[in-house]
């Protein structure tokens, strides 16, 4: 791994988070708790993208995401004077996103894991496999394969950003317990990527 | 902390810059974690590249939910609504009618000075009325209801309330007209007096015309109340060995709480077969 690749990689993440507008936290939730409603329009246009990507990542259904973001921005304005700046908010409510997810994927009826095909399948164009290369699939297929607590976990650390304290929070669970998930995931995403390579050859 | 651990900190870039150095120095000797690093950084760029954008109106799907009237209200404004239906619907000689009945009774009851009249017409007048306000027979508009969505017993319901609550204040305001030759602290006795076979006796009625007509109602509704004065009168010797059966039976229609929970009882039964004649309209359709 060369130096020059890895300030693109970390360069690449910083404009990322500048690209959003800087909107104070505290600000918002304050406006929430006044029943300001366009402090909801800006909490959405502020950490909708994350929260919906979030969303779609654990259901793997597009329409149930949007509910789910839904009732999560419902459920941040009602709650709003529960939130006591412990923490940042977009935890706050990644970790509601994450309640909302769970209870709906319960409701469905289906064990977790045979809910994975709908999207990662779905989304992919024949261009996109083409272009895609295999680097992409691999790290598809092992996404796929995983469960939906290991997908959280891997999509709160790399997407969203959290410390691991934070997905703690989030996933209701102890650091032990996110740890051990990263590591088996590691694990899994290693073993899928080894036995694609063997399959190139 | 492990290096597995570390080169997840250090691709999701949460290392400050004096363990990130650190880490370089390791990395460069390492290649476990440089497989490591490698296969993170590919997830994190394809976590990236699977983004889609997220819809713009959820925001205002938010807001329409947080602002909807609660399931409560909602639940209130249609019942005052289904109320004005229904009332614009009913018969409007029912007002009238019972209106001016009671008119004639309290004026006997003036004329008699005796309060009784009241207890013997109230519940008979009540149990008349609300005869009437089920079935085709004297509904034309019966069906137009049962083409709404709005389920048969929610509308017998909504009449029942209706008829029964204009019953109790006609009855209320004669009760009133009585203070005149009534002393005063006999009011509420009075009240109880009528309002509880008011209430059984409007219930049974109902649901006999419900199953049997209004007429065949009225006439066994009507009996079973006068019944009970058959022993007031004299009757002749043939029938003495009633004479404690009857005494029983005038006891139930004065106990309050008897009559009210079996008045319940046949109103919640009423409620329920109210669909009855909606099954029987729609099979008539059928045919």
């Amino acid at each position: 791994m060369q130096i020059a690749d890895l300030a693109f990689f970390w360069k690449s993440q910083e404009t990322q988070s500048a690209m959003t507008q800087p909107v104070d936290d505290f600000d918002l939730i304050r406006r929430m708790q006044a029943g300001d409603d366009d402090a909801v329009r800006d909490l959405y246009a502020q950490y909708g993208q994350r929260l919906h990507a979030y969303a779609l990542r654990l259901t793997n259904d597009p329409a149930t995401a949007e509910d789910v973001v839904q009732v999560t921005l419902v459920t941040a304005w009602q709650t709003a004077r529960a939130f006591r700046g412990e923490g940042r908010l977009i935890a706050w409510l990644l970790g509601i996103v994450h309640h909302t997810a769970m209870k709906s994927l319960r409701h469905m009826h289906q064990p977790l894991d045979a809910m994975e095909d709908a999207v990662s399948e779905n989304q992919l164009t024949p261009e996109d496999q083409a272009e895609a290369g295999e680097t992409k699939r691999w790290v598809r297929q092992g996404l796929k394969s995983l469960s939906v607590e290991h997908r959280a976990v891997l999509e709160l650390v790399f997407y969203q950003g959290l410390s691991l304290d934070e997905v703690a929070k989030v996933c209701n669970c102890p650091l032990g317990t996110v740890k051990s998930r990263l590591s088996y995931a590691r694990q899994h995403l290693r073993g899928v990527l080894s036995r694609t390579e063997e399959d190139w050859r | 902390m492990n290096h597995e651990e570390e080169v997840i900190l250090y691709a999701a870039n949460q290392m400050d810059a004096n363990e990130r150095a650190r880490f370089e120095k390791h990395l460069a000797d390492c290649a476990d974690c440089q497989a490591d690093l490698r296969m993170w950084q590919s997830l994190a760029d394809e976590m990236q590249a699977a983004a889609v954008p997220a819809p713009a109106h959820l925001a205002d799907s938010a807001l329409e939910t947080i602002h909807a009237p609660s399931q409560l209200a909602r639940a209130f404004r249609g019942m005052i609504q289904l109320l004005r239906m229904q009332l614009m619907l009913m018969h409007n000689e029912l007002w009238v009618g019972s209106a001016a009945l009671m008119v004639i009774f309290l004026a006997m009851a003036l004329l008699a000075a005796r309060v009784e009249v009241l207890y013997f017409f109230a519940p008979i007048l009540a149990a008349g009325t609300v005869t009437l306000i089920y079935g085709s027979e004297h509904d034309p508009a019966t069906e137009l209801t049962f083409s709404t969505p709005v389920s048969p017993w929610k509308i017998l319901l909504a009449r029942l309330t209706l008829v029964s609550a204009y019953n109790v204040f006609l009855a209320l305001c004669a009760t009133v007209g009585l203070l005149l030759i009534l002393p005063p602290q006999a009011l509420g006795e009075l009240i109880l007096g009528w309002l509880a076979p008011m209430t059984f006796l409007s219930a049974l009625a109902l649901l006999l015309s419900m199953w049997i007509g209004t007429g065949n109602a009225l006439f066994i509704s009507y009996a079973l109340w006068s019944m009970q004065f058959l022993a007031m009168t004299s009757v002749g010797e043939w029938f003495v060995f009633l004479a404690p059966w009857l005494e029983s039976y005038r006891q139930f229609w004065h106990d309050p709480a008897l009559l009210f929970s079996i008045g319940l009882v046949l109103i919640l039964f009423a409620l329920w077969s109210s669909g009855r004649e909606q099954v029987q309209w729609h099979r008539t359709i059928a045919m």
